[in-house]
């Protein structure tokens, strides 16, 4: 599904369809009722890393001036927008680059216009503005603006009070001009009723992934963070058809499968940790590997079990607007710590949790930001220790695998010290 | 407050090297409250109508310690630093505090902030989108939260009188500083760069009207001086933070002299007034709006105004033979911006150099070689155009 979809992308031009390129939420199920196509730039690099192909489009970022300490997300769109704009020009004097060496990176076809709408990280909508000045100022561009739900007032929450209210409000507003803006790109009516039924099946493929993580607290757990790491694409960006909803379908049918059956997603299963991060793109197979060979069940985490339409019974499928601006604010890096302790602990209970690991995230600051301060939490109100490794979301130069080696070691010698002082 | 006996200008650079000592000693005399307010767009005014301090907090130049467990390596010096201060109680002169901008790497050490500390803490969020429809209508619902907040953190009402005291006052003050400045576009050498920065620095930091008498009679006491034939350069960048005086001094040194500036320490802090001639909270919100235009930041998201355009019309206004960008390492705004001026200073013809700068460690050697280098190449370039 995933490889259709961006095979998908890649001939859109030959099939006449208009492209919008859109960074951070998903706000994708505009666009497919709108009749676009359309290009995640975030999912794309992370593509591009997760295939060992992301490193032609940084070198070009680079060479165009990009500090290598900047999002590598952003770094390796930027030099995919880069490639982009040099593949156009190439085309447009017949000159012929190296482009056949820098296939992948340069397929992107050009945006007929930019979408963005970040929550939590700042870099999000200045990212989108250099894409914008990098392509000429000539591709229009949409802003949603999205506040950062700080948690200013003592009722405010994880989705209550009034801070969550207003903001929810006042996103819906700005989608219902985005929306505006689509219908002046396409220069036809929004179909509304295309809306409802790609909400529909988002709600229930959401709330299907839901049910089936929800079995995952089971011990041992029938399937692992990394599995779902590999539904993301799915969850977020994919079109959303019954197919969806089949897929999620079957994904719950096969944990059902594997609990009734006794299998366990890690042989095994010692030690039950929680992910906190942004995913290492670079390494995914690598780390749950890692990982399973120490006999560790990565249980959940913050990407997986907090983002992604998480909140099925926000959406009201009549009249989707306001649920899916809701879940535009819901996004993992848009909480205050206070918001982020209670997610992160709530989970790590539900889940019996023995370890936290974080993931330092080298260029995504997003990410990182309240880690040490979520540790501390863990430690102090649960008594749960944690461990940090450095790696990178989309830059395997930051990966450090023999630190992660060794604390991952030491962590499990102390949770195997405490639980033999408690069996004593 | 301030030492009567020492020279103005030496007492604003104490008060801009110890901004504590300043509130403390201000606290104290007047029985006040002073709030910790974070960079770069708050809108100071408000706080002064309520009757309180509000303070641009500084880096401090002390090592980061404890904050090392609170914010990892790889934020920007400022941050980190921030978030050593709060760990270790330098923050605690402060009643409260405030902040407008959201910049992630911020918010993460405006939350240790908060975390480790039992002030109140206000983050109202000016949107950076700042051309939309709807930005004005957002931008005046944060100026009217901050004045509602400011009050409820005083237990007094804040008037339109007293806003638009405030406003003429902070006018006052940005004039008075933006005519030391047009001075030295203008061919004054009066102050070194260092100098200036203390200027803007110690503004952000003390009471306003007590500010403006000091730098009045700093620019009287002071001794008058032309610009000698160094190379002209323009300083590009730094947000948020103050870069070393020393690394202004180094370059200096090498036989440069700065003749105009966009740093946040400097010209883009007092480039804009608030207008006095509509209603306060208003104005306030124009202010915001007018201050990206004056001197664009990356930091904001406006299609029509271009921070490069921007430097290459001071470079010309100024006669700059050059552009030093003085970038805080890990500072993701000004990364993503950096290759927009690279690419215009190069088709301009503007030699230019790009220093990054960290809380810790400043290579001052590596740093002269460099700007000697840039130096020699401009040298060349005019013997080649003589």
């Amino acid at each position: 599904m995933v490889a259709d979809y961006w095979e998908n992308v890649f001939t859109a031009r030959e099939r006449g369809q208009q492209v919008v390129w859109y960074n951070g939420s998903a706000v994708n199920p505009i666009f497919q009722a709108a009749g676009l196509e359309w290009c995640h730039g975030e999912a794309f690099s992370a593509r591009l890393a997760a295939q060992q192909l992301e490193k032609p489009a940084q070198l070009a970022a680079e060479e165009y001036g990009y500090i290598g300490e900047l999002c590598s997300y952003a770094r390796t769109h930027l030099g995919c927008a880069v490639l982009t704009q040099q593949a156009r020009s190439e085309d447009q004097t017949g000159v012929v680059g190296l482009i056949d060496q820098q296939e992948l990176a340069s397929r992107l076809p050009a945006p007929d216009f930019f979408v963005n709408a970040y929550a939590g990280c700042s870099t999000g909508q200045q990212w989108d503005e250099i894409s914008y000045r990098v392509f000429g100022k000539e591709v229009p561009i949409f802003n949603v603006s999205l506040p950062f739900l700080w948690g200013n007032k003592p009722d405010s929450g994880y989705l209550r009070g009034r801070e969550w209210d207003e903001a929810s409000q006042y996103v819906a507003r700005q989608l219902h001009d985005l929306i505006a803006f689509v219908e002046s790109m396409t220069g036809r009516p929004f179909d509304w009723d295309a809306l409802r039924e790609a909400m529909t099946y988002i709600k229930r493929a959401s709330e299907l992934r839901r049910e089936a993580m929800e079995l995952c607290k089971a011990a041992p757990t029938p399937a692992t963070y990394w599995d779902w790491i590999a539904s993301i694409a799915h969850i977020n960006f994919l079109p959303a058809t019954q197919e969806l909803v089949d897929y999620f379908q079957a994904v719950k049918d096969e944990i059902v499968k594997r609990l009734e059956s006794g299998i366990p997603g890690v042989q095994n299963e010692r030690y039950r940790f929680y992910f906190d991060g942004i995913m290492n793109w670079n390494k995914l197979g690598w780390l749950a590997k890692k990982f399973a060979a120490h006999d560790v069940a990565m249980v959940c985490g913050r990407y997986t079990h907090n983002a992604f339409w998480q909140e099925p019974h926000l959406i009201d499928t009549d009249d989707p607007i306001l649920g899916m601006a809701q879940h535009y604010l819901l996004c993992p890096t848009n909480h205050g710590t206070k918001t982020l302790k209670y997610l992160t602990n709530r989970d790590c209970e539900e889940y019996g949790v023995d370890g936290i690991v974080f993931h330092a995230s080298r260029t995504c600051r997003a990410f990182t930001n309240p880690q040490h301060l979520l540790a501390k939490a863990a430690q102090r109100e649960l008594g749960i220790p944690s461990m940090f490794f450095e790696g990178d979301v989309a830059d395997a130069s930051f990966y450090k695998d023999e630190i992660l080696e060794s604390r991952l070691v030491a962590m499990l010698e102390t949770i195997d010290l405490r639980r033999s002082r408690a069996t004593a | 407050m301030t030492q009567p006996s020492a020279g103005a200008l030496s007492t604003l650079i104490e008060i801009a090297e110890n901004p504590t000592g300043y509130v403390t000693r201000w606290k104290t005399a007047t029985g006040g409250k002073a709030i910790g307010a974070f960079p770069m767009n708050f809108p100071a005014e408000i706080a002064h109508a309520a009757g309180v301090l509000s303070v641009v907090v500084q880096e401090s130049r002390e090592p980061i310690t404890s904050g090392r467990n609170l914010l990892t390596e790889f934020y920007c010096g400022y941050t980190r630093n921030l978030a050593d201060q709060a760990a270790r109680g330098r923050l605690d002169v402060y009643d409260g505090f405030f902040l407008a901008d959201h910049c992630i790497q911020l918010l993460g050490a405006v939350d240790v902030v908060r975390e480790e500390g039992n002030r109140p803490v206000y983050f109202g969020q000016l949107m950076a989108s700042m051309g939309d429809p709807w930005t004005r209508t957002a931008v005046d619902g944060k100026m009217l939260s901050f004045r509602e907040e400011l009050a409820e953190f005083t237990g007094r009402t804040i008037g339109d009188a007293d806003l638009a005291r405030s406003i003429r006052l902070f006018n006052e003050n940005r004039r008075l500083l933006r005519s030391v400045f047009d001075a030295r576009r203008a061919g004054d050498a009066t102050f070194t760069s260092a100098e200036l920065q203390a200027l803007v620095k110690s503004s952000m930091v003390m009471d306003k009207e007590e500010h403006t008498a000091l730098v009045r009679r700093a620019l009287a006491e002071a001794r008058a001086a032309r610009r000698d034939g160094r190379i002209r350069l323009h300083l590009s960048g730094h947000f948020c933070h103050a870069p070393r005086p020393e690394l202004l001094r180094a370059i200096e040194d090498c036989g440069a002299i700065v003749v105009d500036d966009d740093l946040f320490h400097g010209t883009r802090y007092i480039s804009t007034d608030v207008r006095e001639d509509v209603e306060p909270l208003a104005a306030l919100s124009q202010w915001y709006l007018d201050r990206n235009v004056s001197v664009p930041c990356p930091t904001r998201v406006q299609h029509d105004v271009d921070w490069d355009a921007y430097l290459l019309d001071s470079v010309r206004a100024s006669g700059a033979d050059g552009v030093i960008v003085l970038m805080a390492k890990f500072c993701e705004p000004h990364m993503l911006y950096y290759p927009e001026l690279r690419k215009a200073l190069n088709a301009a013809g503007v030699p230019n150099l790009l220093i990054e700068t960290e809380h810790e460690g400043l290579p001052l050697e590596s740093v002269r070689t460099r700007v000697e280098a840039l130096l020699e190449r401009i040298r060349h370039s005019q013997l080649a155009n003589a």
